[in-house]
């Protein structure tokens, strides 16, 4: 393996497995106009992700993962609690809710020392694909050199697809007609509840890797830049993920080889650069759609 | 910024925290009403790409990075187009306004996250930087900072108060005010641009990502507590201003706490006291 692959792969694969397990979802959030509850979770996690690390001690995964996922499910049935309670809508009742379970992870990583290792409010925010780099290991089988971050992706995105089509008829349905589903048989809370906890697994695993900017990014843009141009619910999910992992693999080397490209003093900040880019593919997508459409007629 | 500037500096940060406090729990109040909670958190995430502008622009021009107005004339800019982008992609099919603020979220502070590794790697940022704006901190304030945060948190203040009745009538009764002949889109307007100039304010003392919970939570403790407009919006602006106070002291006392974290715990911890009591107080009087 050359140098250059050596350093862009790991990140590369990174982002892309994490295109795959937020992009596939996002697609039943923005299907049931909940593109903002990702938001939500992708911040409320935070305290959890904390919790789970200064309890065992290291950034051990499986502990930040039951605690992230914990704080996830807990902030959304509170910002439920919270909307029941008052007359506020259900977008003042989020942003209450989300805030005070940031702040409180904020608050935690800063008094407990958690920012010995590399878990700092910063990298929460605009992720670290920058680290992630592969170390070929001297006498163990090339897997071994694989980032953790890696792995843990891998199976985020395995659960998302597996998820997707295990339930998809039940998503669907769900999402166009709530009352329908429930009279032919599917019982809906069951399903939004599992969908919750998928969408905060693939969150928590994305997290660590991509940042907080890009998940939210990676929940809503690919689902909305595919929307106009698909005619079935796979037919938006296998075009968002495609479209998703193109921009995600171009703003990641924009980013990576800025020195070279922009002539920037350094190398940019490759999650938001992907950021941007999704973000800005939406209008657009729209717009081609528009052009498309006026053409034919 | 020595310890012993900040030291004499401390009573003005604390003036300048709680009157911004005040204005945003008061902006909130209408923020609320106009269900627009959300629109408030993409204009705190959008200040972050014109910020790192205005920091490059300051650099370039000499005046330095970190230059007070500069740096809140750029955040107010971004912040404002974010503010116009979400409507316009709400209108997009299938966008809706779920996914507009999603979107505009993304990919502003996206932007912001990209010109902030710009600002990291400049030379004269890789000391501090723009880092005290992430999160909010009073201690890294100077002199022109507080100076710069009064002077805009007073006339946005007195913009508000001057525009109460006509703000009321919109946030409130949309279909009486256009039937009594008001500007219901340039008072929309107006709300947009307090509310910016309210988050903008907050910036440094907040910090960019959640200056929000200063303009939605205090104002939702105080519509827990009942009442009229105006005193939602007296109980508001004081829960905000006693709230700011203690996030303030908070994070002086206890090292490492940034203020804007321990703003918004205040914030919460009031939230939390108004809404039983507020139900104790209308199940005394009904």
């Amino acid at each position: 393996m050359t140098a250059a692959l050596a350093l862009d792969l790991p990140a590369l694969a990174a982002a892309l497995l994490a295109t795959l397990a937020c992009g596939t979802l996002g697609n039943w959030l923005v299907l049931r106009k909940e593109a903002i509850t990702g938001d939500a979770i992708a911040h409320a996690v935070l305290p959890g992700l904390v919790a789970g690390f200064l309890v065992t001690g290291t950034r051990s995964m499986p502990a930040m993962f039951i605690g992230a996922a914990l704080a996830g499910v807990a902030a959304i049935a509170l910002s439920t609690l919270v909307r029941r309670a008052t007359r506020l809508g259900s977008g003042a009742a989020l942003g209450i809710v989300f805030t005070a379970f940031f702040a409180l992870g904020v608050l935690l990583l800063e008094t407990q020392g958690a920012r010995q290792v590399d878990l700092d409010p910063e990298c929460v925010l605009f992720g670290s694909l920058e680290t992630l780099f592969y170390v070929a290991p001297q006498d163990a089988p090339w897997h071994a050199g694989v980032p953790v971050e890696i792995w843990t992706l891998a199976g985020a995105a395995a659960v998302a697809i597996a998820f997707s089509a295990a339930f998809g008829k039940e998503l669907s349905s769900l999402a166009f007609d709530r009352a329908h589903a429930r009279l032919s048989g599917t019982a809906p809370r069951a399903v939004e509840r599992a969908l919750l906890a998928v969408v905060s697994v693939a969150i928590v695993a994305s997290f660590t890797a991509v940042g907080s900017v890009l998940v939210l990014a990676l929940l809503a843009c690919p689902a909305l830049i595919a929307a106009p141009h698909a005619r079935s619910v796979r037919g938006q999910i296998v075009l968002s993920v495609a479209v998703g992992g193109a921009l995600a693999a171009g703003g990641y080397m924009l980013a990576a080889h800025a020195e070279s490209v922009f002539g920037a003093r350094s190398a940019l900040n490759a999650a938001g650069m992907i950021a941007t880019l999704l973000a800005l593919a939406v209008p657009c997508s729209h717009l081609v759609r528009a052009a498309l459409s006026s053409r034919s007629a | 910024m020595s310890g012993d500037a900040i030291g004499a500096n401390t009573l003005g940060v604390l003036a300048g925290c709680m009157l911004f406090g005040a204005l945003a729990g008061a902006v909130g109040t209408f923020v609320l009403a106009r269900r627009r909670a959300l629109v408030a958190d993409v204009a705190g995430h959008a200040a972050l790409p014109g910020v790192a502008l205005a920091f490059l622009a300051g650099e370039a021009i000499g005046l330095g990075g970190r230059t007070a107005w500069l740096l809140l004339l750029g955040g107010a800019a971004t912040a404002l187009l974010a503010a116009w982008c979400v409507p316009a992609l709400a209108r997009l099919r299938r966008v809706g306004n779920d996914g507009a603020i999603a979107v505009t979220l993304a990919g502003f502070f996206g932007l912001g996250a990209v010109l902030f590794s710009v600002v990291q790697s400049h030379p004269a940022g890789s000391q501090g930087g723009l880092r005290t704006l992430l999160f909010g901190s009073a201690a890294a304030m100077g002199r022109s900072e507080v100076v710069a945060l009064a002077v805009l948190a007073t006339a946005t203040l007195a913009l508000l108060l001057a525009s109460f009745r006509g703000l009321t009538a919109v946030a409130f009764d949309e279909s009486f005010a256009q039937s009594a002949g008001l500007p219901v889109r340039a008072l929309d307007l107006l709300l947009t641009v307090l509310l910016v100039a309210t988050v903008v304010a907050g910036m440094q003392v907040a910090g960019i990502v959640l200056v929000v919970a200063m303009v939605i939570t205090p104002a939702a403790a105080a519509r827990a507590l009942g009442g009229r407009i105006a005193r939602v919006t007296a109980t508001a602006a004081l829960i905000g201003a006693a709230t700011a106070a203690l996030g303030v002291v908070a994070s002086r006392t206890t090292t490492g706490v940034p203020t804007g974290a321990a703003m918004t715990l205040a914030a919460t911890a009031a939230f939390l006291v108004a809404l039983p009591s507020g139900r104790l107080l209308q199940r005394r009087t009904a």
